[in-house]
C-alpha cells in the first residue's frame, strides 16, 4: 500500500532535454494543497453560521449582550487554555517527527488527546449547567409562548450557542479519532519522518479546530463581559440541590 | 511524500513556544479588556483580538508564511465569505418595513400575546390593540 | 502495448478476481467516470419520467391523474433528482473525471483513492434520497428549494432529503478539490495554464464553484435539519426566525450553482468548435479569463432569487446590476465563438449539430434570464413560468445539450467505437424541435400569470399545456432515441481509430482506442497551442511509442 517505490516518469522534448514529470504518486505539496483546500470548506461552513449569529445581533444587540453575560467565562475561557496547550503539543509532535524523534512525536500527540478530552469534558460539564438553569435546546426557556420563554434575541443567541459550539465539539471527536488513527499508522512504519504528509494534515486539522475556537469563544462569551459582572459559576448545583442563580 | 528535509528540532522548538506566549497573552489581554479599555467597542475588540491570534496561528503554526499560491487561496476564500456576510448584514440592517415586521427588535419577546397573533406554535389566542411599546414592557420582565 | 482500462484495473482495496468487484473497487478515473453516467443517466429518466407525469397531469385544468400533494411531491422529485443527483455531478462527475486528465496528459487525478470514495459517497447519497420515496410520509413536498417556514412544519421526508442533498454536495467538494490539485500539479511539463485546453479551464473554474460556494448549502441543510429537530429558531418567525435568511444562505450556493453547470459545458462548447470548424479557436485567453471571471462574479449575484421577498431597495439594485454585469463574459464567450467558425470549414456532424443548436437554445435562455434580471419585470415574472422556461432553456437547451454533444463527441475516446452519424442527427432534431415546443409556450403562459408550481390553472392557459405536453413527447422520443444509438453503438459500432476527428488535443492522441490503462505511453512535452491547426490540418504530431513530436 506504501508508495515508497514510486518512480517518477521523464518527459522528453523533441530537442532531447528531459523533464521530471509530477505523479500523483509522491506529491508532498499536492497533499498539503488538497488539505488547505478541504479546510477552506471547514472556514465556508463556519464562516456562514458566523453570518447567521451576526445577523440576528444585527437585529438583537442588547438580547445577545444580556445572553452572553449569562455564559460561564471561567470554564470557556479555561477551555480556550487547554486548546491553546493543545494546539502547541500538536506542532511540536509535527516538528519531532519531521526531525527524526518518533518515539516523542507519538508522546505529543497522546498529549493532545489528552487535552482533546480534557476540553470535550469540561463542555460537558458547561452544558449540564447550562442544562440546570433551564436553558438548553427543547427546554421552555428556548420555547416560544409560554411563560418561561425568553425574548428573541436569547433564543436566536442560545440556537447558534449551542449549534455551532456544538458541531466544533463535533469537530474536535472526529479530531482525536484521526489521531488515534494517525498514531496507528505511525506504528505500522506508514508514517515516517520522510513521509509525514499525514501527520502534517493532521496537525493542520487540529490548527483549524483552534482557529474557529479563537472566534466563537469572544463572540459568544466575551461580548457580554462587562454587562453581566463576574460571577462565581454554581458548580455545585452540577450536583443536585438547588440554584439560586438565575 | 517524501522530503529528505531533515528538521533541528532544538533549533525550530523555540519559534513555537514564542507563538504560544504571544497567544497567551492576547488571551488574558481578551480577559480584562471588557473592564478596563475600550469598553465601549467591546465587541469589535474582541473580535480584533481574535484576527490577530487567527493570523499568528495562520503565519506560524500552519506555516502560511512560506507558501504563495496557499495564501492566495486563502485570501479568495476569506473575501468570498466577507463578500457574503457585507452584503446579507447590509441587507438586514435596512430592514424595510421594520416596524410591521414581527421578527425586527420592535417586537422581542416570543412569550407576549403579540407574538400568539402570527405565530403558529402559540397557543394563546387573538388579542386586540397591541403595537410594539406593550410588547417591550413585558419583555424587560424577562429571567435575567 | 498494454491493455485498454477495460481489461486492467487499478483498486481501492486489495486484488480482486471478479470484474464485477474490480469496477467497484476501481480507482481508474476513466472507469468511475463511466459508472457515474450510468448512474446518473439512470436517475436522469426517472426524472424525465416524472416530469411526463406532470405534464400529462397539466394536460387539462384540473386533476388528471394526481392530486394536488401528489404534484407538489413529483415537482419536488422531479427537481432533486435533476439538481442534486444528475447536473451538478454532471459535466465534471462524468468528462471531468474522464477526459480532463488525459486533456493534461496525467495518468490520473491527484487523489485516485479520494475519487473512488467519493463516487461512493455520491451513491450514499442518491440511497437516502431515493429511499425517502417509502418511508415517512412519502417524497418531501416543498419543491427543490426547501423554503422555511414550510420546509419546518411539513411532515414529509424533508429530513432525509437535506440530508441527501448534504451528502451529494460533499462529493461534489471532494470532485472539486480532486480537479483542482490535480490541474495544478499533474499538468504534463512544459503546459503551463494558457496552453491548458478550454475544457479543463472550465473544469477548473468550475471546481472552485464546487468547492466554495457547495460548504454553504451544506451547513445550511443542517441548519434546517437542527431548526426542524431541535428548533433552535434561526428559521422560526415565532422565535423570532427569518425565512429570508434561509432564502440569502440557499442562494449564495444555488446560483453559483448554475455557474457550476455551464461552465464545463462551454468548456466542452470550446472544444468542439474549433475541431468542426477546423481552425484556431478565436480569443482563447479571453474565453479562458472569462471562465475565471463567470466563477468569481457568479458568487456575487445570488440576491435576485430575492427580489420579491422584502429586501432592501439598495441591495435589489446592487444584485440586478450585477447579475446583468455576469452576463458580459458569457456574451464575449458568444462571440468568440461565432468568430472562430467564420471562414471556417465547418463540418456538420452530431456534436457541431448540438454545439450550434445550444448556441441557439442557451442564447435564449440567457437572455429572458436578463430579463428577469430587471427588478420591476422581475416582479411581474417571479414564480412564473417564465422563469421556469428560462432555466429550462439554460439548464436544458445549455448544460444539458452541451452534454450530449459531449457524449458524442467522445464517445470514440471512451468506447474505441463511433455511433451511428444518421440516427444521431434525427435524434438531434428531435430534441432541438422538441424543446422549442416544450418550452417556449411557457414564456408566453408566464407573461400571462401562469403560476409555477401549481397542479390546476385557469382554462385561458390551456392551449399553452398542450403545446408543451406534444413537445415532451417530441423530447422524450429524442432522448430515447440518442441513448439507444450509444447503447447499440457501443456493442455493434464500427472502430473509430484513435482520432476520428482529427483534433489537435491530447485524448485524441493516444495509442490505443479505448485508451489504455495507463493513459498516455509517456507523458509528452507540451510545447504547442491547444488547438493549432494549419490549413484545416493539425499541426503537431506525436509518435506514439516515444510521445515525441514528429512534425
Amino acid at each position: 500500500m506504501s508508495s515508497h517505490e514510486y518512480v517518477p516518469e521523464i518527459a522528453t522534448t523533441r530537442d532531447g532535454v528531459e523533464h521530471e514529470v509530477q505523479g500523483w504518486q509522491g506529491d508532498f505539496y499536492g497533499g498539503k494543497l488538497g488539505f488547505w483546500l478541504f479546510m477552506l470548506t471547514e472556514v465556508l461552513m463556519f464562516g456562514a453560521m458566523f453570518m447567521v449569529l451576526t445577523y440576528y445581533f444585527t437585529l438583537h444587540q442588547s438580547d445577545y449582550i444580556d445572553a452572553s453575560a449569562s455564559l460561564n467565562r471561567v470554564l470557556g475561557g479555561f477551555n480556550t487554555v487547554v486548546l491553546l496547550i493543545s494546539a502547541l503539543t500538536m506542532g511540536l509532535g509535527l516538528l519531532k517527527m519531521r526531525s527524526g524523534d518518533i518515539k516523542g512525536a507519538k508522546l505529543m500527540i497522546w498529549a493532545t488527546i489528552f487535552f482533546a478530552f480534557l476540553f470535550l469534558g469540561v463542555k460537558a460539564i458547561e452544558w449540564s449547567l447550562e442544562y440546570q438553569h433551564g436553558v438548553f435546546l427543547g427546554l421552555d426557556a428556548l420555547q416560544s409562548g409560554n411563560v418561561h420563554s425568553k425574548p428573541f434575541g436569547q433564543i436566536l443567541f442560545f440556537g447558534m450557542y449551542f449549534t455551532m459550539t456544538g458541531l466544533h465539539g463535533f469537530h474536535i471527536i472526529i479530531g482525536i479519532g484521526l489521531m488515534l488513527w494517525l498514531l496507528k499508522r505511525i506504528n505500522a512504519d506508514l508514517v515516517t519522518p520522510e513521509h509525514h504528509i499525514l501527520h502534517w494534515n493532521i496537525a493542520l486539522y487540529w490548527d483549524l479546530v483552534h482557529l474557529i475556537w479563537v472566534f466563537v469563544f469572544p463572540y459568544f462569551y466575551m461580548i457580554g463581559a462587562d454587562a453581566g459582572g463576574y460571577h462565581i459559576p454554581d458548580i455545585g448545583s452540577l450536583f443536585g440541590g438547588h440554584s439560586n442563580e438565575h | 511524500m517524501s522530503t529528505n528535509i531533515k528538521v533541528d528540532y532544538q533549533a525550530e522548538k523555540g519559534g513555537y513556544y514564542k507563538v504560544l506566549i504571544g497567544l497567551l497573552i492576547l488571551t488574558s489581554i481578551t480577559f480584562i479588556q471588557p473592564s478596563m479599555f475600550l469598553t465601549d467597542a467591546t465587541f469589535v475588540v474582541q473580535l480584533l483580538i481574535g484576527l490577530i491570534k487567527a493570523i499568528i496561528i495562520l503565519f506560524y503554526y500552519m506555516h502560511l508564511k512560506g507558501e504563495t499560491l496557499i495564501g492566495w487561496t486563502v485570501v479568495f476564500a476569506v473575501s468570498v465569505v466577507l463578500f457574503f456576510f457585507s452584503i446579507v448584514i447590509f441587507d438586514v440592517k435596512n430592514f424595510q418595513f421594520v416596524d410591521e415586521s414581527h421578527i425586527s427588535s420592535a417586537v422581542t419577546s416570543a412569550g407576549s400575546p403579540t407574538a400568539g397573533h402570527h405565530s403558529s406554535h402559540s397557543d394563546e389566542s387573538h388579542t386586540t390593540s397591541e403595537h410594539t411599546s406593550s410588547v417591550s414592557h413585558k419583555a424587560t420582565h424577562s429571567e435575567h | 502495448m498494454s491493455k485498454s482500462y477495460f481489461d486492467e484495473t487499478h483498486c481501492a482495496i486489495g486484488h480482486p478476481k471478479t470484474k464485477v468487484m474490480q469496477w467497484l473497487l476501481t480507482v481508474d478515473h476513466k472507469r468511475i467516470g463511466i459508472m457515474y453516467a450510468a448512474v446518473m443517466f439512470t436517475f436522469f429518466f426517472i426524472a424525465i419520467a416524472t416530469a411526463m407525469a406532470m405534464r400529462i397531469e397539466l394536460f387539462a385544468p384540473g386533476a388528471q391523474i394526481m392530486d394536488g400533494n401528489t404534484f407538489n411531491q413529483a415537482f419536488t422529485l422531479h427537481g432533486v433528482i435533476m439538481i442534486f443527483l444528475f447536473i451538478i455531478p454532471g459535466i465534471p462527475a462524468v468528462f471531468g473525471n474522464i477526459v480532463m486528465p488525459l486533456m493534461i496528459g496525467a495518468k490520473d487525478v491527484s487523489f485516485p483513492r479520494l475519487n473512488w470514495f467519493t463516487f461512493w459517497l455520491y451513491i450514499l447519497g442518491c440511497t437516502i434520497a431515493l429511499s425517502s420515496l417509502w418511508t415517512g410520509n412519502g417524497f418531501a413536498d416543498t419543491g427543490w428549494t426547501f423554503y422555511a417556514p414550510y420546509s419546518l412544519n411539513t411532515n414529509t421526508n424533508v429530513i432525509s432529503t437535506l440530508v441527501a442533498a448534504f451528502v451529494l454536495g460533499m462529493a461534489s467538494i471532494l470532485t472539486g478539490l480532486n480537479f483542482l490539485v490535480t490541474i495544478h500539479r499533474l499538468r504534463a511539463p512544459g503546459m503551463d495554464f494558457f496552453k491548458m485546453p478550454l475544457f479543463v479551464w472550465g473544469i477548473y473554474a468550475t471546481a472552485w464553484i464546487q468547492l466554495l460556494a457547495t460548504p454553504v448549502v451544506g451547513i445550511t441543510l443542517i441548519l434546517a435539519v437542527l431548526e426542524k429537530y431541535f428548533g433552535i429558531g434561526i428559521f422560526d418567525p415565532a422565535k423570532g426566525g427569518d425565512p429570508v435568511l434561509f432564502e440569502h444562505l440557499f442562494w449564495i450556493y444555488s446560483h453559483p450553482a448554475v455557474y457550476l453547470m455551464i461552465l464545463p459545458a462551454f468548456g466542452i462548447m470550446s472544444e468542439i468548435i474549433p475541431v468542426f470548424s477546423r481552425r484556431e479557436i478565436f480569443g482563447y485567453r479571453t474565453i479562458a479569463l472569462s471562465s475565471a471571471s463567470i466563477a468569481g462574479i457568479g458568487y456575487l449575484v445570488w440576491g435576485h432569487h430575492l427580489f420579491t421577498s422584502g429586501m432592501s431597495d439598495i441591495a435589489k439594485t446592487i444584485f440586478s446590476f450585477l447579475t446583468f454585469f455576469v452576463a458580459i463574459p458569457t456574451g464575449i464567450k458568444f462571440y468568440d465563438w461565432i468568430a472562430t467558425m467564420y471562414k471556417g470549414k465547418v463540418i456538420l456532424k452530431t456534436p457541431m449539430l448540438w454545439a450550434l443548436g445550444t448556441i441557439v437554445t442557451f442564447a435564449i435562455g440567457g437572455l429572458t434570464g436578463v430579463t428577469i434580471a430587471m427588478v420591476g419585470a422581475d416582479i411581474h415574472l417571479q414564480d412564473t413560468y417564465y422563469s421556469v422556461a428560462h432555466f429550462h432553456y439554460a439548464i436544458l437547451g445549455g448544460v444539458v445539450f452541451l452534454f450530449f454533444a459531449g457524449l458524442h463527441y467522445w464517445f470514440p475516446v471512451v468506447t474505441g467505437r463511433m455511433y451511428n452519424e444518421s440516427v444521431g442527427k434525427v435524434a438531434f432534431w428531435l430534441n432541438f424541435i422538441g424543446i422549442n415546443l416544450l418550452w417556449f409556450p411557457m414564456f408566453i403562459a408566464g407573461y400571462y400569470g401562469m403560476p409555477r408550481r401549481y397542479f390546476d390553472y385557469l382554462p385561458e392557459f390551456e392551449i399553452y399545456h398542450q403545446i408543451s405536453g406534444i413537445g415532451a413527447i417530441v423530447i422524450l422520443s429524442g432522448l430515447l432515441l440518442m441513448f439507444w444509438n450509444f447503447l447499440y453503438s457501443w456493442n455493434n459500432g464500427e472502430s473509430s481509430g484513435t482520432n476520428p476527428w482529427n483534433a489537435t488535443t491530447l485524448e485524441w492522441h493516444l495509442p490505443s482506442s479505448p485508451p489504455p490503462l495507463e493513459n498516455h505511453t509517456k507523458v509528452p512535452y507540451v510545447d504547442f497551442n491547444p488547438y493549432e491547426y494549419h490549413h484545416g490540418e493539425p499541426v503537431v504530431k506525436f509518435d506514439y511509442e516515444t510521445m515525441k513530436r514528429i512534425d
